[in-house]
């Protein structure tokens, strides 16, 4: 049952729900917010069910409570920056970032910077941050990855009053030219632990050995940790990252809003029913990919290269996603393929553009609006 | 129907053109340019001549030209890129190749101006609607009045034709930037209505000859990537145009037995006209052979745009020997026989097993 908690401007008290769970409650025991306590003594008198972890009047370094009953509370509610009619006129942001909640950040690459347009996520714990992917681009003047990352860390420990807080740089695939390329503005910096691009030496740095595909790894980041789980299948390389705070799948290119290139088709097979096995003992609220290259139609995807999408898929797809893409994926194993789903469309064994433009007749057939993207 | 237009033969558009048969008055040009083989447009105002004569367009033919030694080709980051919107190239006085900027369009077109005594010919309008977005309107406007001043004569004399090799946007979006420009005349955007405005009445096999003042420019039908496409060949530069049915890239050959009659046709060309380049619309190919995927903003290393007769008459041999439909390399060009929408020749790129 959700407590109603009724706030009295006149005496300052929030009466109702002083009166209904006393403070002496266990603290999460009743609750159905997911972020902070409002029982907890950083709030000031009166303010209840806020999500700000900001002191009114901080004493001291603020550490944060992660644990949560259910996704911590956040939302994508902005468009994402989907370039224009002339790459060259382009006059977004050369990243965008959207604070999902005040620990977790997702940041986009232009389009007009490099058409992959990759999403790179930010997540900080108490004792630490980490950067998931880092984008297509190594030039710092076309793509300022380390500028707004370090302006985002240096304002999240301001709010924590925090010196500094050590930064982690993991890849969803050490040899995406999509996702690690920008890593290399990062390797002076101080406290800073890149994970390296090989194979072998990144599995070691995740805590995997040899037999790296059935294992399973884990970066506590202070009261935040993040599984690190193996999912090969559209790289040879591939990890998955499960944040147990939003309850997000980070999954880079193995399933995403866009046409899934599968460079293995058993792995991939594999990999997506471990992550259904995974959502079967975890809660996941979305599956958050690297890339959007649908249409905001069913089982229409914009091309390879394209500069604008002006009428582009959201990012956040739901964790059944899953359940559709490994029931699909099953179907093609050793069989050039492509299959056209509403959210995603999988490559097997083609040509990138294969069928490009196209969709499946099992799906609503609608014109994408072309006036839309008109040159 | 405006009688009036018809009698004066200047503002003979298509549009009265096509309307002639119906009102059965047959001027002697319009008869001209209607008999097959005819020299259609061959009308001879008083000509606006400049303060040196009129220029001599059939002496010292080929006229001698250059390609620059690179043309722009994209960059790392488009919103990053600095080169100019249309890369204007004088090729010689009298001629002009332009390109679009990659990060303008990924298709960066290749655009042509041909100067003659009375008329400017240009060839395809690129892929971006607005001026304000890609100013092609202005720079076209510039090249005109440089020539114009150089050679004495005034611009509302030159009276602009604006044609296209074929129907697809990247070659005729661009034309919204002209509707409003004086003396200007433009080629349609239908089928029935280009041929109309060469006056063929035999496509493809008709060639004509389009008269811009001393220069003659033949026109004729190249069917093959689409139904509906022209190939020029310039008189003066001895330059042969191919649009989409064959430049230094991917050749998407929609209907193969139109675009291997087209390329029959232009080897009968060949054997009674001398050509200095073949020329076409886009580049796709690197100088090493490496393609570069359909709409790709970068090609660093790109192939040059102008082709020797010979790489012509290799992919001639070459396609003689294609039964099927599949993409072949000619070690210049890809010629993708009927393959759909398998617009590339890569592979998933991180395949293992």
């Amino acid at each position: 049952m959700v407590p109603i908690h009724i706030y009295d401007a006149a005496s300052g008290e929030n009466s109702q729900a002083a009166a209904a769970s006393p403070c002496s409650a266990p603290p999460f025991a009743e609750k159905d917010y997911g972020n902070g306590d409002p029982d907890a003594p950083y709030n000031p008198p009166g303010a209840r069910n806020t999500d700000s972890c900001l002191a009114l009047k901080p004493t001291g370094e603020v550490v944060h409570d992660y644990a949560t009953k259910g996704p911590a509370p956040g939302d994508v509610v902005f468009r994402w920056i989907h370039g224009s009619v002339c790459a060259a006129k382009n006059t977004d942001p050369r990243i965008q970032v959207v604070a999902y909640n005040e620990d977790t950040y997702i940041l986009r690459e232009n389009p007009c910077v490099n058409w992959e347009a990759p999403f790179t996520y930010l997540l900080f714990g108490n004792h630490g941050a980490l950067l998931i992917d880092t984008g297509a681009t190594p030039e710092a003047s076309y793509y300022p990855l380390r500028v707004t990352v370090d302006a985002i860390v240096s304002r999240w420990c301001g709010i924590r009053r925090k010196k500094s807080v050590p930064l982690t740089i993991v890849l969803t695939s050490g040899e995406n030219v999509a996702q690690n390329q920008g890593i290399l503005q990062f390797t002076d910096r101080a406290q800073t632990s890149l994970s390296p691009l090989e194979l072998g030496p990144r599995m070691k740095f995740h805590g995997l050995g040899t037999s790296w595909k059935q294992g399973l790894g884990r970066i506590d980041l202070g009261g935040r940790v993040v599984e690190v789980i193996p999912t090969p299948g559209t790289h040879k390389d591939g990890l998955t990252f499960y944040d147990s705070y939003t309850c997000h799948l980070f999954t880079g290119d193995l399933l995403y809003a866009g046409r899934v290139e599968i460079a293995n088709d058993r792995d991939y097979v594999v990999s997506l029913e471990r992550l259904r096995q995974w959502k079967q003992s975890h809660p996941v609220k979305w599956v958050m990919g690297g890339h959007v290259e649908m249409m905001f139609l069913p089982g229409r995807g914009y091309p390879r290269f394209s500069t604008n999408r002006p009428f582009e898929h959201v990012l956040q797809l739901k964790a059944e996603t899953i359940d559709e893409a490994a029931e699909h994926a099953r179907g093609i194993v050793g069989k050039p393929a492509v299959v056209f789903r509403t959210d995603f469309i999988l490559l097997n064994r083609v040509s990138p553009d294969e069928k490009v433009y196209q969709s499946a007749p099992d799906l609503p057939q609608i014109p994408d609006p072309y006036w839309l993207s008109l040159q | 129907m405006d009688l009036k237009s018809l009698v004066n033969l200047k503002s003979l558009d298509r549009r009265t053109f096509l309307s002639l048969p119906v009102v059965s008055v047959v001027l002697p040009a319009v008869a001209a340019a209607m008999a097959p083989e005819a020299e259609a447009m061959r009308v001879v105002p008083t000509a606006p001549v400049g303060a040196n004569g009129p220029i001599n367009f059939t002496a010292g033919v080929p006229a001698p030209g250059s390609f620059p030694a690179r043309w722009i080709c994209g960059s790392p980051s488009c919103m990053d890129n600095h080169d100019p919107p249309i890369q204007v190239h004088w090729y010689n006085e009298h001629t002009v190749f332009m390109r679009q900027n990659k990060a303008y369009s990924f298709e960066a077109p290749f655009l042509h101006l041909y100067f003659g005594n009375e008329r400017i010919l240009m060839i395809d309008q690129g892929y971006t609607q607005l001026r304000t977005d890609w100013p092609l309107r202005d720079v076209v406007d510039g090249c005109i009045a440089e020539w114009c001043a150089k050679h004495g004569r005034k611009v509302e004399d030159m009276e602009l034709l604006l044609a296209f090799t074929h129907l697809h946007d990247d070659h005729y979006v661009g034309i919204n930037q002209f509707y409003d420009r004086p003396n200007t005349r433009y080629m349609g955007q239908t089928h029935e209505e280009m041929i109309g405005f060469w006056g063929m009445t035999n496509y493809p096999e008709q060639r004509v000859t389009l008269d811009l003042g001393g220069r003659d420019v033949l026109v004729w039908g190249n069917p093959g990537h689409v139904f509906s496409e022209f190939a020029y060949y310039d008189t003066y530069t001895q330059i042969l145009h191919t649009g989409d049915m064959f430049y230094r890239g991917r050749c998407y050959i929609s209907f193969w037995d139109k675009w291997f009659t087209s390329l029959k046709r232009l080897m009968a060309f060949l054997e009674d006209h001398p050509v200095t380049w073949v020329v076409g619309c886009h580049v796709e190919i690197s100088r090493t052979g490496q393609d570069y995927p359909y709409g790709i903003t970068y090609q660093p290393d790109e192939a040059p745009m102008h082709m020797e007769v010979g790489v012509l008459k290799h992919a001639y041999e070459v396609a003689k020997t294609i039964t099927k439909p599949g993409i072949y390399f000619t070690g210049s060009v890809f010629l993708c026989n009927e393959t759909r929408n398998a617009t590339t020749v890569d592979r998933i790129a991180y395949a293992y097993e």
